[in-house]
Order: structure tokens, then C-alpha cells, then sequence
């Protein structure tokens, strides 16, 4: 918490330090040039968490700085390439949004007018967070504005629900010592007294402090096989980045092992994907450029591979087990040979600016479908031809997709919703090749008094797989901290359970006895929530930290985000595993993962 | 020198006091030369070949006990003024540590007459090396006849150095321009900060010193004029500058195109749209 006690001194150091030199007559009319804007604070960005824009002075997420001065944002201790780009700033502000149209290494110096609220962001990794607050010496408390407005072009007042939720969540996100740990009874989001501007009305920065209970429950059922989690935050001794994969029995929902990779720093790893073998684990290192694979029982590093700038989710086609990987901070998907050394083959081209994150392929390995994160666009690429056909959606930010299982209709998750929509999912015709309808995720909220009216309350949705019956779309949604759950029969949102803080990771996995299970992880909380399909209810919660492993020396369980349930409950490459069922080609552990499958789970 | 920390947290050198002895033992004090503030890029030693310096530096970096240094390029030295640390020379860390200056000697040998950078290497916290976090400035050695070549008036001359009433310095680094301006006229050391507007009037002749830092390349381009490159007949208007690359030249402002404000910026696209221009505005006569 070094931020809040910083951010009183900041309030009182006056001292805007202006050129060294005192005009002096009959001197300065020989200069003529006019120097440009000295940073009065810089936000260097890295990969460490919590921490993606960091302060040097105080190594904190947020500066203060006076109206007229400016902050240098740059790209530092990085391994990969970022935007910087305002998600916020106080309505009217001069020369402002900045927005890196694409990612690079490229720096910003920006002045700044207005007082108030200035929160940065990266859209291609869109929960790194840096604020700057320009305080007015003059007003009483610090600064937060009047009106805010977010990059989607809505405004909204700074007293509303949603600024306090962002502010909130920012103080959460860039503090981890405010994450959400399911080891400790309680949670205690404990803010300072500081008071804040907001309005012309001063309150308190403690009044958006809370407690609440930590309580674990392992659901009643077992699940069928093993679920990874990319626990993408933890930090292990001997390792300089971030992030392990965190493998959990579902039979006793007990934590098996970690893969650390001690001698390969993954590097923030964001999403796995399997061989129809089930042998390997392929991990994309997200704020790096390399392909990780391993060995699912071992967790023997086989390889890595440079596959691109911050490559983020990868899948296989079922047909031929061949990988696809989303070149994040790039304009393709990386076509590669699967096994233990995989070896990029083609690379398909998504479109100018596109950043493809979390796509899909169907089960008929037909089409691939990319959210192009950068473009506000989807993509549907035919598998036999390798050709993309761009669909323009209007969506802010989408950031991943499923589809139903007939291949036909795909729901893309757009991070800062399709205008005016604060919230939604796009639905795509996939081999039509056209948008169909958003969804508002968020129907049932007032962002300016907070009031829930109904089911619909979804903000900021991210990962959003589609139920293998087809039935449902689970979305976890960052913001609200919650997991809507939308009835594909009427594309509403018929259920909203509670979620974490930055909850993001989201994906089914079998029941025992038959039905399904939701597993969804958050970033900022170190607990696996399992929500039972049957009865769309929260079924437990499961720690995904390891108290007993010392290696771990930071962010125990913390970072949940890609998410691989074994056995890979989509028929389409079920199927494919299943055909070499008691051939021996499978290990005995996965043949009786598949013997404990009813025939519906099976597909049959 | 010292090595201080701005609010900012960036790291920068400041002179602290500059004192120089003519041949006759004759003593001067140039310290109000300086900007009373550390500045990014450091102060701009200026020397002319035959001169020795000795450049004592202190580490004045509140809350930090990493090592600083200086590392000059261009001018001879004795190893123990190399600016490196023991990892690297095996002999003795030639560092400055809170409470501990260091000193260097450096000679301007004949031969090494032009622009050379100075930067720390010590490469404390980060390992990204502290020149990154601002430590770096201008060396400019002049050479010992007082002339240097240029293109002026459409004929390769040389040029007196005394007839150069402004000098700008332009750093390179990340997509930033960092400036500063030696005004002969005024006699003092302005800084300039980022991506500034520089200024001139026409006909004046202003010598430029455009200067790579960090990991990426550049390609300087300034509208308007041309300069020959240094030990050539070469006419340009475009360089490359790369990581610690340099380029100094002499050029008549608003030469043939007159005044007004030309436009000087990177010609790598990405980091001219990241705002890594500025402007060089010769006023009229």
C-alpha cells in the first residue's frame, strides 16, 4: 500500500519544477527554441504483476502529478510489445485519448490538463493498469473529475456505480497485496483514509473498502479426470517471470502438481491446449513470444518454440491434431505440427491490426474463429483453404470465442462491449460470415445508481465457452466479478453468479455420472470456482494455491486465466481420443477417464 | 558531476562545478554555464583536442546505494577511467558510491576531434543499465584548428567554429527525442527536454549533434536542409543513427528554402506516429 501513503505527500509536494534557469532580461530573447514537456513522472511497463506500469520512484501503478505537467509512459522491463492506450479520462480532457493504434515498444510523453482520473492500458494484455491523477492544489481532496469517459465514448459521472467499480478495481488489480486470497478467512479490501475529489463532493478513498468471508467448498460430486488452471501470477524461486500451470485432480479436487518450468521463464503463461493423447500440454507464454510444451504427467519440458509477440491462446484442429496459435500482439495465427517439438507450418493472416486472442475452431474442423481484439472484428477462417473472411462486428476489445457444437453460431466476448452496449457478446453466423445480434450482458445494471434489476450482470466479459450440449454460454466477466450464464435458446442471460475479482478463465469439464461442470478462475483471487451445469449453481470453490511448496515465492495460486479440463469434453475431438480407446495408445489414467464417461458426455 | 534522481524517477547527470586552466595556469570558472538542475541529456562537456579533463562524479541518487559511472567514448584513457566495474574489467569497480566520488582522466587526443557520448556503466538497477533510466550526455571535442567542414552555400567550406552562436543536441532513444541547446550567444546550456522546437535565424550557422541511446535504430531526418557527412562529400539529409551512433554537422539555417518551421522527426514510421519529431523553426532576418 505504499500507493495511498504516497499519494497524501504527492497532494502536498507542490514544486512543479519549471525550467532551471530564472528568465534573465536582455538573455533569453537570443534563445529561440522552446523546449517540449519534461516529464514530471514516469510509468515504466513491465511484467511483473500487479505492477504492468510502474512508477520508479515509489514502484507503485499510480502518480500523482500537478494540471499542465506531464508523464512519460514507456516500455521497460517488458519481453513483448504492449499499446498504451487511456481506458478513462476525465470528459473534455486535452489531447486525449492516447491510443497506440498497435502494439510496439514505442514510449508516450503526455501533458495533462484537466485534474482528475487517467487510467491506462494495454489492448492487447487489457488488465495491465497504470492511473495518473492530476490533482488541482487548490481543491480540496484529490482530484477524480467530474465526468469520466471511457474509451468506448460512454460518459459517465464520476459519483456513478461504474467509475467507483473501476476505481475500485484498479486499486485491487495494481495491489496485490489486495488480492483475493482463499487461504486466509477473509478478504480485506482495506483503503486508507485519502480523501478524494469527486464531484466537488470530497469522500473518502476507504468508503470503497469491504470484507467478506473466504470460504472454500469442494463440490459433493467429483468431477471425471484433471483440470489445469494457468495460475499466470504465481512466482517460483530461481524463475524472473511470472506463472506456472496449476494441474488439479477433480477426483478429490485437491492440487496434483505445478508445472513450473524453473528453467524456462514462461513468462505470464495464459492458455493450454492438449494432444488427442492427452500427453502433452501446449502453453502460450502471453507476455513473451514462445510456444512451451510439456509433458502432461511429468511435466518434462519437451520444447519451446518462437512462435510471435505475445501469442496467447492456443487450440488444436480435430482432424489432424494440428495447432493454431494467436499471434496476440501480431495480424495471424501461427499453423503448426503437433507432438513434443512443434514446428509452425503457415502463418494465416487475420487482417491489418487485427491482434487475433482467444479463438475457436469448430468440431468439424471446418472453420476457425478469431476475436481480433485490435480490429473490432471476427474472423472466419475456412480450414481447407486457409482464407479469412473479416466480419466487422462494432465490439470494443473481443477477446475470445466459443461456438455450439453444430459449428454454427459462435459468441464472441467483446471486453468493452459494442457501443452503446457497456457489455456483450456478438453473435456470429460462422458459415454464413456474419454478425448476427449483441447480446447485452449487462441489461439488468444501472452504471450510474448500481441497482441490479434482474439476471443480467455482466461487465468486462472474457473467456465465454459455449456448453457441449450447446444450451448454455458461460462468461466470465472481470469487472462485475461475475459469470453470466446465457440460454442460447433466446440469447438472454438468464443467470449471473458470483465470481472473484478479475475473473477470467472459463471453460467445462465432465461430471461424474454424467452433466458438466464449469470451471472458471480469476486473476486477482487464488480460488477455482466450479459451477454445476445441472442446476447452473455454484457448486464449490477450490484452491489453487500450494501451501506446502516453498518454491512459490510470490501470488500463491493467484492469476487463474486459461483454463484445460481433461478430458476435452467437445464431442468433436472427444471422439478422436476415443478412437484409440483400448488400443494402448492411451496411458491407463486416461483410459479410465474415458470409462467413467456416460454415453451423453461421450457423445453418443 | 553528480548523478541525481528527478521527481520524475528518471536518473540524470548534473555539473556540479567546472573549473578550467589555460595553458598559462589561468583559472576559470564556467559553472553558471550550467543548468542548476540535472538534466536529460547531461551537461554537454565541451573540449578542444590537446585539452585534458578530470571529471569527478557523485553519487547523489536519494534512496539507491547502486553504483554510477561515467564511460566516455572518443577521448584516450587510462583503464582505471574506463567507467566499467570490476565484472566486467576484473581489476576495480571505477564507480562512484554514495559518499564515495570517482574521478576520471581523459585526454583529447589529437585525431578525436567530434561528438562522443558519455553514459553510465555501471549497470546497477535495472540490469537494463541506468543510461536507459537518463544517464547519459555529450561530449564534444572541437578541433584544435578551430574549423570544421561543411556545406554551406551550395560549396563544401570550412566553417569557424566561433561563427556557430547555437549548437542543439538531440538524443534518440526509445521514440523520444531528448534536446538540448548550447546558446553561445547567451553562453549557457539550455535544456530542452522532449521533442522540442528548436529556433534559429535564418542565415545563422547552427551546428547539430544528433546522438543514438538505448536498443532501437532511428533514422534522423531534418526538412529543408542538407549537410556533407563527416570525412565525405556525401549529401545528405537523412542518417541512420543507431544505439550510441553519433552525427555532427554544420548547416546555414533556412539555406536555399528560406524560413519557417521545418519539421525534424525519426523516419521509422512507428516511432514518428508515437510523436518522435519536433521542430526546427528559422525565423526570418
Amino acid at each position: 500500500m505504499t500507493k495511498i501513503s504516497k499519494l497524501t505527500a504527492a497532494i502536498l509536494m507542490a514544486g512543479f519544477s519549471g525550467s532551471s534557469w530564472a528568465a534573465q532580461s536582455g538573455v533569453d530573447d537570443l534563445i529561440l527554441s522552446v523546449p517540449g514537456l519534461m516529464p514530471s513522472a514516469v510509468l515504466e511497463m513491465s511484467d511483473e504483476p500487479g505492477l504492468w506500469f510502474k512508477d520508479p520512484v515509489d514502484g507503485d501503478a499510480l502518480v500523482v502529478l500537478k494540471p499542465k505537467q506531464a508523464a512519460m509512459i514507456k516500455m521497460t522491463d517488458t519481453n513483448t510489445e504492449h499499446t498504451i492506450t487511456s481506458l478513462l479520462w476525465p470528459a473534455g480532457a486535452e489531447n486525449f485519448p492516447v491510443d497506440q493504434e498497435k502494439p510496439s515498444s514505442a514510449s508516450v510523453t503526455q501533458a495533462f490538463d484537466k485534474p482528475g482520473l487517467y487510467v491506462f492500458t494495454c489492448k492487447v494484455h487489457p488488465y495491465m493498469f497504470g492511473a495518473v491523477v492530476v490533482d488541482d492544489p487548490d481543491t480540496k481532496g484529490l482530484d477524480i473529475g467530474k465526468e469520466l469517459q471511457l474509451v468506448t465514448g460512454a460518459k459517465v459521472p464520476a459519483s456513478s456505480d461504474i467509475a467507483k467499480r473501476l476505481l475500485r478495481t484498479f486499486f485491487v488489480a495494481t495491489t496485490p497485496s489486495l488480492w483475493r486470497d482463499y487461504s486466509k478467512p477473509e478478504w480485506d479490501v482495506s483503503l486508507p483514509d485519502i480523501p478524494l475529489n469527486i464531484e466537488g463532493n470530497t469522500i473518502s478513498l476507504s468508503a470503497l473498502s469491504m470484507t467478506m468471508p473466504n470460504e472454500l467448498k469442494k463440490p459433493a460430486t467429483p468431477g471425471v479426470g484433471e483440470v489445469w488452471v494457468n495460475t499466470q501470477f504465481e512466482m517460483i524461486e530461481g524463475k524472473k517471470k511470472a506463472g506456472t500451470a496449476t494441474r488439479i485432480n477433480t477426483g478429490d479436487w485437491n492440487v496434483v502438481s505445478k508445472f513450473k518450468g524453473v528453467k524456462e521463464d514462461m513468462n505470464n503463461p495464459h492458455n493450454m491446449w492438449t494432444d488427442k493423447r492427452y500427453q502433452n500440454i501446449y502453453q502460450t507464454a502471453w507476455f513473451d513470444k514462445k510456444l512451451l510444451t510439456f509433458d502432461r504427467v511429468s511435466g518434462q519440458t519437451y520444447s519451446e518454440v518462437v512462435v510471435g509477440e505475445s501469442p496467447s491462446h492456443v487450440i488444436s484442429r480435430p482432424s489432424d491434431d494440428m495447432l493454431y496459435v494467436a499471434i496476440n500482439a501480431g495480424e495471424q495465427v501461427v499453423k503448426m505440427t503437433g507432438g513434443k517439438n512443434p514446428s509452425a507450418q503457415k502463418s494465416i493472416n487475420t487482417g491489418p491490426h487485427t491482434s487475433p486472442h482467444g479463438h475457436y475452431i469448430t468440431e468439424d474442423s471446418k472453420y476457425m474463429v478469431t476475436p481480433n481484439a485490435l480490429a473490432g472484428s471476427v474472423s472466419v477462417v475456412d480450414l481447407n483453404t486457409d482464407t479469412n473472411t473479416e466480419i466487422p462486428t462494432g465490439g470494443v476489445i473481443p477477446i475470445a470465442v466459443w461456438g455450439t457444437p453444430n459449428g454454427s453460431t459462435a459468441y464472441a466476448a467483446n471486453l468493452l462491449g459494442t457501443p452503446p452496449l457497456l457489455s456483450s457478446l456478438t453473435v456470429i453466423d460462422i458459415p454464413g460470415k456474419k454478425k448476427l445480434k449483441d447480446i447485452n450482458l449487462a441489461a439488468d445494471y444501472d452504471p450510474v445508481t448500481g441497482k441490479i434489476s434482474g439476471e443480467a450482470y455482466g461487465l468486462l466479459p472474457i473467456q465465454t465457452p459455449v456448453s457441449p450440449d450447446g444450451k448454455y454460454v458461460v462468461t466470465a466477466n472481470t469487472l462485475s466479478a461475475t459469470v453470466t450464464i446465457v440460454d442460447t435458446a433466446t440469447n438472454k442471460v438468464v443467470k449471473s453468479l458470483p465470481c472473484e475479482p478479475g475473473c477470467h478463465g472459463a471453460h467445462f469439464g465432465m461430471k461424474k455420472g454424467g452433466g458438466y461442470y464449469a470451471y472458471v478462475a480469476s486473476k486477482f483471487a487464488n480460488d477455482l470456482i466450479v459451477i454445476d451445469m445441472d442446476k447452473l449453481e455454484v457448486a464449490g470453490r477450490v484452491l489453487l494455491s500450494d501451501l506446502k511448496d516453498g518454491s512459490i515465492t510470490a501470488h500463491n495460486g493467484m492469476g487463474g486465466q486459461g483454463i484445460l479440463p481433461l478430458p476435452i469434453v467437445e464431442h468433436g475431438y472427444l471422439k478422436e481420443t476415443l478412437k484409440l480407446s483400448g488400443k494402448g495408445e492411451l496411458s491407463p489414467e486416461v483410459e479410465g477417464w474415458l470409462n467413467a464417461l456416460t454415453p451423453e458426455q461421450k457423445g453418443i | 558531476m553528480k548523478a541525481a534522481k528527478l521527481d520524475s524517477g528518471q536518473l540524470a547527470y548534473q555539473m556540479v562545478t567546472h573549473k578550467i586552466r589555460d595553458a598559462s595556469g589561468q583559472t576559470e570558472d564556467i559553472t553558471h554555464q550550467y543548468s542548476t538542475e540535472p538534466t536529460i541529456p547531461g551537461p554537454a562537456i565541451m573540449m578542444t583536442e590537446g585539452d585534458k579533463a578530470e571529471v569527478t562524479l557523485e553519487q547523489d541518487i536519494k534512496g539507491s546505494n547502486e553504483p554510477v559511472s561515467i564511460h566516455v567514448h572518443g577521448v584516450h584513457y587510462k583503464m582505471d577511467s574506463d567507467g566499467t566495474m570490476k565484472v566486467f574489467n576484473h581489476t576495480a569497480d571505477q564507480a562512484a558510491f554514495p559518499g564515495k566520488p570517482y574521478t576520471y582522466k581523459w585526454t583529447a587526443a589529437p585525431g578525436t576531434a567530434g561528438t562522443w557520448p558519455y553514459h553510465d556503466h555501471a549497470f546497477g538497477n535495472p540490469m537494463l543499465g541506468a543510461e536507459d533510466k537518463g544517464l547519459y550526455g555529450t561530449l564534444i571535442i572541437n578541433p584544435k584548428g578551430g574549423k570544421v567542414s561543411a556545406m554551406i552555400d551550395g560549396q563544401i567550406k570550412q566553417v569557424d567554429l566561433k561563427d556557430i552562436k547555437r549548437e542543439f543536441i538531440l538524443w534518440m532513444h526509445e521514440t523520444t527525442f531528448w534536446g538540448m541547446e548550447l546558446n553561445h550567444l547567451a553562453n549557457r546550456q539550455v535544456p530542452l527536454w522532449t521533442n522540442p522546437t528548436i529556433g534559429a535565424r535564418e542565415d545563422e550557422l547552427v551546428r547539430f549533434h544528433v546522438i543514438g541511446i538505448g536498443t532501437a535504430f532511428h533514422t534522423f531526418h531534418l526538412h529543408g536542409h542538407r549537410w556533407i557527412q563527416p570525412g565525405t562529400s556525401h549529401l545528405v539529409d537523412t542518417v541512420n543513427i543507431g544505439p550510441i551512433v553519433r552525427e555532427a554537422f554544420v548547416i546555414k539555417a533556412g539555406e536555399g528554402v528560406g524560413p519557417g518551421n521545418w519539421h525534424y522527426h525519426c523516419h521509422v514510421l512507428q516511432h514518428m506516429q508515437s510523436g518522435m519529431m519536433g521542430g526546427f523553426r528559422v525565423i526570418e532576418n
